[in-house]
C-alpha cells in the first residue's frame, strides 16, 4: 500500500497509470490546485537541470598527482601490516600436522609408561620375602628362633637371616 | 543506472581496467579517475557547494573506491559503484558537518512540520528581487535553498532531477527502500518549491 507521499512523487514523474492513476486524482481534495502544484514540481526540475551544469574541476593534474600519492602512502602503510600476517599465517602449524603430532606424542607416552611401569615391577617387594616376614614362628617349637632382615634396594638384594630355627614352617618347606 | 562515460572502441573497457587494479596495477585506476573525476567532482559540488570541499571529497571518495576495489564483483559497472561509494562518503561528510554546526536546516522532523503537502497557497520565501536575474544570482539561490535540506533530500532530489536515475537505483545507491525514495523526493520537492518558487515562475 502507497502512501499519499509516494502516490504524489509517482503522479508527478509520470508514473503513475491506469486505475491507480484515477484513484489518486478522485481522492484530491482539490484536483486543480493539485494539478498546479504538480506543475510547480516540474517546473522546478526544469529549473534544477537548467541551472545547475556540471562544476568543471580546475587543475585536473593535481588531482591526479594528489590521488595517486594518497594511493603510494596508503600501499606503504597497509604493507608492513601484511607481512606479519603473512608470517604468522606460515608458522601456524595446519590441522593434519598438529593431529599427526598429537598420535606421535601419544605412542611415546605409551612406550615409556610401559617400561617404567615393568621396571617398577620388578623393583617391588618379592613374593619369597613376604612369605618370611609374614611366617610365623611358633614359640612352642623354636622359643630361641630370631629372624633379621637386610635390604639394600639398589642392589635390590633382600637377606633374610633366621636364627634358632628347629623346624621350617611346613607351608614354607613345601615351596 | 547513471550513464557512463562510454569509452572509444580502441579504449579498454572499464571492466578490464577494474580487472587490472584488482591485480594492483595503479595506472589502470589512475584512468578510470580519468574518466569520471570530472562527472564525481561535479556530483560532489551539487551537494556541498564549495570546489575546496568537494575537491576533498572526490580524493577520499577515489582513495576509497580504490581500497576496495579487490571486492568489487563486477555485479554493476564502476561508475555505478563509485557513484555508490562517493554519495556514502559526501552523506556522512554532510552529516558530521551538521553535528559540528547548529544543524537546524537539515533536521527532517522540522521539514515535515513546516511543509504543508498541499503548500500552493504557503507564503513565499523572500520577496522577489529581480525581474530577470543573472544566471549567478539564480546559481546561489539555488544552491542556498538546496543547503537547506538534509543531507538525504539532497541527495535524493540530486540523483533525480540532475542524474535522471529510475527509483529502484537510488534506492539501490542510498541502501533504503524505493518508498523512501518517493517520500524524500516529495518532501525535498515540498521544500524547494517553497524556496525558490518565486525564481523559477520568473525565469
Amino acid at each position: 500500500m502507497k502512501t499519499f507521499e509516494e502516490k504524489w512523487t509517482a503522479w508527478v514523474d509520470g508514473q503513475l497509470t491506469g486505475e491507480e492513476l484515477e484513484e489518486f486524482k478522485a481522492a484530491l481534495p482539490d484536483l486543480a490546485t493539485a494539478e498546479l502544484e504538480r506543475e510547480d514540481s516540474l517546473k522546478l526540475g526544469n529549473l534544477l537541470r537548467e541551472k545547475i551544469g556540471v562544476r568543471a574541476m580546475t587543475n585536473e593534474e593535481f588531482f591526479h598527482h594528489q590521488l595517486r600519492t594518497a594511493i603510494e602512502q596508503d600501499a606503504r602503510e597497509t604493507a608492513p601490516l601484511a607481512r606479519p600476517e603473512t608470517k604468522v599465517r606460515e608458522t601456524w602449524w595446519s590441522i593434519g600436522r598438529l593431529a599427526w603430532t598429537g598420535a606421535a606424542s601419544l605412542a611415546v607416552f605409551a612406550v615409556l609408561s610401559f617400561f617404567v611401569l615393568r621396571d617398577s615391577n620388578v623393583g617391588g617387594q618379592s613374593t619369597y620375602l613376604t612369605q618370611i616376614i609374614n611366617a610365623r614362628v611358633d614359640p612352642a617349637v623354636s622359643p630361641n628362633a630370631t629372624i633379621s632382615i637386610f635390604e639394600t634396594k639398589e642392589d635390590r638384594v633382600t637377606v633374610v637371616w633366621v636364627d634358632g630355627l628347629q623346624s621350617l614352617p611346613s607351608e614354607y618347606a613345601a615351596k | 543506472m547513471p550513464t557512463e562515460a562510454t569509452p572509444a572502441p580502441a579504449e579498454i573497457s572499464d571492466a578490464d581496467l577494474v580487472q587490472q587494479c584488482q591485480a594492483g596495477e595503479t595506472a589502470a585506476f589512475d584512468q578510470l579517475v580519468g574518466r569520471y573525476r570530472t562527472r564525481v567532482f561535479g556530483m560532489i559540488y551539487n551537494m556541498v557547494h564549495s570546489e575546496q570541499d568537494a575537491w576533498d571529497l572526490a580524493q577520499d571518495s577515489f582513495l576509497k573506491a580504490w581500497k576496495s576495489i579487490g571486492r568489487f564483483r563486477g555485479q554493476s559497472s564502476f561508475y555505478t559503484w563509485v557513484y555508490r561509494i562517493v554519495m556514502n562518503v559526501t552523506i556522512d561528510w554532510l552529516r558530521k558537518k551538521q553535528v559540528k554546526g547548529t544543524g537546524a536546516e537539515f533536521d527532517d522532523a522540522i521539514q515535515l512540520k513546516e511543509i504543508d503537502p498541499a503548500s500552493r497557497t504557503a507564503p513565499k520565501a523572500g520577496a522577489l528581487p529581480h525581474e530577470r536575474m543573472q544566471d549567478k544570482e539564480i546559481r546561489a539561490r539555488i544552491d542556498a535553498a538546496i543547503e537547506q535540506l538534509s543531507p538525504d533530500h539532497r541527495a535524493v532530489i540530486i540523483m533525480k532531477e540532475l542524474e535522471d536515475m529510475q527509483y529502484h537505483e537510488i534506492a539501490e545507491t542510498l541502501g533504503c527502500s524505493i518508498g523512501t525514495v518517493m517520500s524524500r523526493l516529495f518532501y525535498a520537492r515540498k521544500k524547494l518549491q517553497n524556496i525558490l518558487r518565486d525564481v523559477y515562475e520568473n525565469v
